[in-house]
């Protein structure tokens, strides 16, 4: 493995709403190596897309952000807007998590992705356009001449998450974030989708956004876990997957039909005024006496596994 | 249904005709509409099709003439109206913050002024001709525009495919004017309809109570000459009925053209066609 591309250090987002500051994301640690895929897994809530927008800086304007985010050594969020204006599409592109929406619905598709082609590559009209057919044909688009001239609402929810996958591999980004792309996807449309994921992933830098267990053991060289804001579980995917170190990850994969679905009691803690303690020991089966007021912090527990939990300290 | 787009086309069609007497007036016209031209309160003949008014002017070169005045007055108040309310509500609502606070508690005290009057005042002060007055006009008028824009913008800013567009690396300016501007453009078009019919109304109500440009013609000049100076007690139609009937025709072909083409734009007035 490479050198780390990305690497997220002590992260905090906040929200400020009437009823408090949302804690959405609670001092993240997270590095990326060059030519990884790293999926970050977690529920509905968790702070999973909150992170991916972060590294964009593409978060609302009043969201308090705290940490660094250091990619190629140089920290994004103290960048002047105009050099993230380039880094945006062109070193960092994301596949957007609704794909149904995420798509100007007044401009055809082909002009769309060519418009991306023509923001950083500096083709136009003619040039952009052949260069955006070609880019539909790589994510394996039928017809994809005809397709490029179509408005969005003529493609199929499958052929729009490809046209935003097109879209953003416009610049041949070296880090893509993907956010949920196979989500409210059939289950055969999902896996031609990760199928053409794993080919583009290739040489190039992945964060893996998904609440798909399966979908991240297919694609992900490392996996994250995600809850309530914090990393509980990092590792390669197999160790991960197949001895989970955290109890929430063990949850997660019990709840897999194919492993007894039973699901985690209780439901994901508000984010506002989360618990004090480790914040998944009011749904811990294994909780201690101390879980309930010391914070556990990430411990070692394999080669290149952490967990957060006092199990393991 | 035949109906609507029938009616569509109909009202085009008479804008259309209106533009085009507009355009041409110089060649349709018989006379020079301030010149003498013949004896004075003449009813309708060959010579005089609409006969003359009391200084013996050609009413039917005053009434082409007129068309000029009336359709700048509302198309040129329209243009600014609608390209001021598009800017300024784009720029608004997709800053949205302090920018957005500013222009919208600067309208509120704006919008508490009734318009016609405030218009009347400016007009007394400033003597405006024509192009000035439809530029007040428009820009007083547009302060609505700038509402109903914004509040559609502010849901386009936060669109998915707004964030998606900035995660390419657009730049602000170009995310307006290419990603939002074409979603606001349909409403845009309506509302320059709508914004022409009332400027042109306002118009001739301006020309009416006197603070019409002297130097043209215009047809609520032509109505408050022949009210003040006995076209109605001397019962001569042909002095007052016909701008009041141009202005009727050309009301009517913005409304209708307006409204089928909201029809057509909105989805809430679709009717189902099965």
């Amino acid at each position: 493995m490479g050198d780390a591309l990305l690497c997220v250090r002590g992260l905090k987002v906040g929200f400020p709403t009437v009823d408090g500051v949302v804690k959405a994301s609670n001092a993240v640690d997270l590095t990326i190596q060059a030519g990884e895929t790293l999926a970050l897994l977690g529920e509905t809530g968790s702070g999973k897309t909150v992170l991916g927008m972060a590294i964009l800086r593409l978060l609302q304007p009043n969201t308090r952000i705290e940490g660094e985010i250091l990619y190629r050594g140089r920290d994004l969020l103290s960048l002047p807007q105009e050099e993230m204006q380039k880094i945006r599409g062109r070193e960092i592109a994301v596949v957007l998590q609704n794909s149904g929406t995420s798509l100007n619905p007044v401009l055809r598709v082909g002009d769309q992705i060519a418009e991306a082609i023509t923001l950083h590559r500096g083709l136009k009209g003619a040039e952009a356009e052949a260069a955006a057919v070609e880019l539909l044909e790589r994510v394996r688009i039928a017809d994809p001449a005809r397709m490029a001239r179509e408005y969005p609402h003529r493609f199929s929810g499958g052929m729009r998450e490809r046209a935003l996958i097109a879209l953003a591999l416009a610049c041949s980004p070296s880090f893509l974030i993907a956010d949920e792309p196979t989500r409210g996807l059939d289950a055969v449309t999902k896996h031609e989708i990760l199928a053409l994921f794993s080919e583009i992933n290739r040489g190039r830098s992945v964060l893996f956004i998904t609440h798909d267990i399966e979908a991240a053991a297919t694609l992900a060289t490392r996996v994250a876990v995600m809850y309530a804001g914090e990393i509980v579980e990092i590792g390669p995917v197999d160790a991960v997957l197949s001895s989970p170190a955290h109890p929430y990850t063990r949850g997660l994969l019990e709840s897999l039909p194919a492993r007894g679905m039973r699901p985690i009691p209780g439901s994901a803690p508000s984010l506002i005024a989360p618990p004090s303690g480790c914040r998944f020991f009011p749904r811990c089966s294994c909780s201690v006496g101390r879980c309930e007021t010391e914070h556990p912090g990430l411990v070692p527990v394999g080669p290149g596994h952490c967990a957060r939990c006092m199990l393991y300290d | 249904m035949p109906g609507r787009n029938a009616a569509l086309y109909l009202s085009l069609g008479v804008v259309l005709v209106y533009c085009a007497v507009a355009l041409f007036a110089p060649v349709i016209a018989p006379f020079d509409p301030f010149v003498i031209s013949g004896p004075p309160l003449a009813p309708p003949d060959a010579a005089h099709l609409l006969g003359t008014n009391d200084l013996a002017q050609d009413i039917f070169s005053r009434l082409i003439w007129g068309t000029r005045a009336t359709l700048i007055l509302g198309f040129l108040g329209a243009v600014v109206s609608v390209v001021m309310g598009t800017t300024v509500g784009i720029v608004a609502g997709y800053y949205g913050g302090r920018i957005d606070e500013a222009v919208m508690r600067f309208l509120d005290v704006m919008m508490t002024i009734p318009f016609f009057p405030l218009l009347l005042v400016l007009t007394i002060f400033l003597r405006p001709g024509i192009y000035v007055t439809a530029v007040i006009m428009g820009l007083l008028g547009g302060l609505g525009s700038v509402r109903i824009i914004r509040s559609q913008v502010l849901s386009l800013a936060v669109a998915d495919f707004v964030v998606g567009t900035k995660a390419l690396g657009a730049r602000d300016g170009y995310i307006m004017a290419r990603h939002i501007l074409p979603n606001v453009l349909p409403l845009v078009g309506v509302k320059f309809v709508t914004s022409a019919q009332h400027f042109m109304l306002v118009g001739i109500g301006l020309g009416f109570l006197g603070m019409g440009d002297p130097n043209v013609v215009d047809w609520g000049q032509m109505i408050e000459r022949a009210s003040k100076n006995g076209g109605i007690v001397l019962g001569l139609w042909w002095w007052l009925i016909p701008p009041g009937l141009a202005v009727t025709g050309i009301s009517l072909a913005l409304a209708w053209f307006a409204y089928a083409c909201e029809e057509r734009i909105n989805p809430r007035f679709q009717v189902m066609r099965v």
